[in-house]
């Protein structure tokens, strides 16, 4: 079967300034389709812009990147945006969900872009909020929310296309431990249904919770483990 | 998609209140100053209009006068005046005076009862209440047969008839004048504040007819019926400069003088004098500063908007993630700035329209010039203020264009 995201030889350099920064450094990596990962590693280390690059949020310098057997390099810009919106979830560490939005419009968010009618955007929306469990909190506004309750709706607004894959980059990090612990078992439930994850983090207690983990230092994959 | 801008610029307007109350006021401003300045800048023509034509609509005055120095050696510079017959002869010739008259000053004392006042007495035909543009308010006015047979009876001007006859003075009441009694025929109507005339305004003069007045006394020592100015009339503005060529050259023919004396006859209308106010350059700097206010509100509105994107990255990053694609932003941000100078162009254009009714519905002298308010005005504020909307529009959602998506990933 196709892996969902395959790299191959992956480098990613960028200049910060007048430094010219080595992100990545040869990364060769395959996840299949239903799989749960957990990439971890100190800051620095390059999990951001792997994340980055998986997310088709910026492109290789060099080596090649097959999303669900396609090679991105040969996609522009509109047809990236659309790949996003249609095959990725993102989730991120600070939720980023739209201040001026209720829970409802930002989990429909992705479907606007697609042009799906508000009537169905609607309910679709409906149906992923009360999956994540705050159907109630459908016309709150995200200030009126708790930090668990807004990352919910960001996971919400990430599973409403079913994408392929789902990213989350340090989901848990601006929770407390509870509330973390919650959402990771929202997570779990998601991977159980077949949804594949990929999540970013540097605390290896979130981490453990993935049946694969992979180390990345200094730009390379430093060890892959899958549990038993 | 527009709607949701519409909606997205009324809530940007919301939540900073102050801001965006300070950001669009210049908008607002602008597109009400527009309007506001065009429709008073249209007030002023029509009050100068009405100021300089109140002394009779599309009339012109022929003076007679002396011989120009350049035409004759100066020995020989006689003073020239007309008669009747010469009134006759433009009446019966020029084509292009549609109505003609002669009328004659002479500033003498008028009485009624126990006042007396010197006043302009003007001896006029029949023609010149249609060439004044000016009918009576009550009784009949000037006939032919009152200059036919050199009648004794007068018509006053508002403040003449104020002045002289005062309360109990009506049609009918004797006057006074150069020591003749004179029956009172009839009363001007108002006429008001005239900006162009010949000595006294019409509501301060009294008529009688032309003969009577050039029997009160010797004109010049000559006993032909001599008229002071012949009045015609031209079929409107664009003929005005070939009616004054045909009546010039038809009286240099009587008077044997130069066509191109100007001294020797001299033709004059309230048009000579309104060509020399600058009323269309007045308009166009009235336009000059209006738009500069609302292109200075334009770039308001883009400033704002500039820190808008600036503070918004995130929610681009988050945009461009879920599927949006460049022209999605650039369209979000392109109509939210639109929408945001849309909506203060219209309260301006309220306020622009609101203010000119208002001031234009004040009850003021005739000589201030108040908005009457144009619809051209109103055009060409949105116009312009839709101009600067999407100029301003512009840079901003080219801005916005520019964000990396990847920044959502970075910024904490």
């Amino acid at each position: 079967m196709t892996p969902v995201v395959q790299l191959e030889a992956l480098e990613k350099r960028f200049s910060a300034g007048r430094m010219e920064v080595h992100a990545l450094r040869g990364i060769d990596l395959a996840i299949a389709q239903g799989e749960f990962v957990a990439i971890m590693g100190p800051s620095g280390s390059g999990k951001t812009t792997l994340m980055e690059i998986v997310g088709c949020l910026s492109r290789p310098s060099a080596g090649t990147y097959r999303f669900a057997g396609r090679d991105v390099s040969g996609i522009d810009a509109d047809g990236l945006s659309r790949l996003r919106g249609e095959q990725i979830g993102f989730v991120f560490q600070s939720f980023n969900l739209l201040p001026r939005l209720t829970a409802l419009e930002n989990v429909e968010l992705p479907l606007v872009y697609r042009g799906i009618s508000r009537r169905e955007r609607r309910e679709r929306a409906g149906e992923t909020l009360e999956r994540v469990g705050l159907a109630e909190r459908a016309s709150h506004r995200p200030a009126q929310l708790s930090g668990g309750e807004r990352q919910r709706v960001a996971i919400a607004r990430a599973l409403i296309n079913r994408p392929h894959v789902i990213l989350a980059d340090e989901p848990t990090g601006n929770l407390d431990t509870t509330t973390g612990g919650e959402i990771m078992t929202l997570l779990d439930e998601l991977h159980a249904e077949g949804h594949t994850l990929v999540i970013v983090t540097h605390d290896p207690l979130i981490g453990d919770r993935a049946p694969r983990h992979l180390r990345i230092r200094d730009g390379r994959i430093e060890s892959d483990e899958r549990a038993a | 998609m527009i709607l949701e801008s519409i909606r997205q610029a009324i809530v940007t307007l919301r939540l900073q209140r102050l801001r965006t109350f300070l950001t669009m006021f210049g908008v607002v401003w602008g597109t009400a100053s527009v309007i506001f300045l065009l429709s008073w800048g249209e007030g002023v023509r029509q009050m100068l209009e009405s100021g300089f034509t109140k002394i009779g609509k599309d009339m012109a005055t022929v003076w007679a006068g002396q011989i120009g120095e350049n035409f004759t050696p100066a020995i020989d510079r006689r003073y020239l005046w007309f008669t009747r017959e010469d009134e006759e002869a433009v009446a019966r010739r020029a084509r292009l005076a549609t109505l003609v008259g002669a009328e004659s000053e002479l500033w003498t004392v008028v009485g009624f009862g126990q006042r007396a006042f010197t006043m302009s007495v003007r001896g006029v035909e029949a023609a010149n209440f249609e060439l004044r543009s000016v009918s009576v308010a009550s009784g009949r006015p000037i006939s032919r047969f009152d200059v036919q047979h050199r009648r004794r009876v007068a018509v006053l001007g508002v403040k003449a008839r104020d002045r002289l006859l005062g309360a109990e003075g009506r049609v009918g009441s004797t006057v006074r004048i150069h020591g003749n009694r004179y029956e009172v025929i009839g009363l001007l109507e108002r006429v008001g504040t005239q900006l162009w005339r010949d000595s006294a305004e019409i509501d301060e003069q009294v008529w009688i007819p032309i003969t009577t007045l050039l029997a009160i006394g010797p004109r010049y020592g000559i006993d032909d019926e001599i008229t002071d100015m012949i009045l015609f009339r031209y079929p409107g503005r664009h003929a005005y400069d070939a009616a004054k060529r045909e009546v010039r050259s038809i009286l240099a023919k009587r008077l044997r003088v130069s066509t191109r004396d100007e001294e020797a006859i001299h033709v004059v209308s309230a048009a000579d004098a309104l060509k020399q106010i600058p009323i269309d350059d007045m308009q166009g700097l009235f336009l000059i500063l209006a738009v500069t206010t609302l292109v200075i509100g334009g770039v308001g509105v883009m400033n704002m908007m500039l820190d808008s994107v600036q503070e918004r990255r995130s929610e681009i990053g988050v945009r461009l993630a879920v599927g949006a694609r460049r022209r999605d932003v650039v369209a979000q941000f392109f109509l939210e700035t639109v929408a945001m100078t849309g909506i203060g162009g219209l309260a301006g254009v309220g306020l622009g329209i609101a203010g000119s009714l208002a001031l234009g519905s004040l009850e003021v002298p005739d000589v201030v010039p108040i908005p009457v308010l144009q619809g051209w005005a109103v055009a060409t504020a949105v116009g312009v203020m839709t101009g600067v909307g999407v100029l301003a529009g512009l840079v901003p959602a080219w801005r916005a264009a520019r964000v990396d998506p990847s920044l959502i990933l970075r910024v904490e």
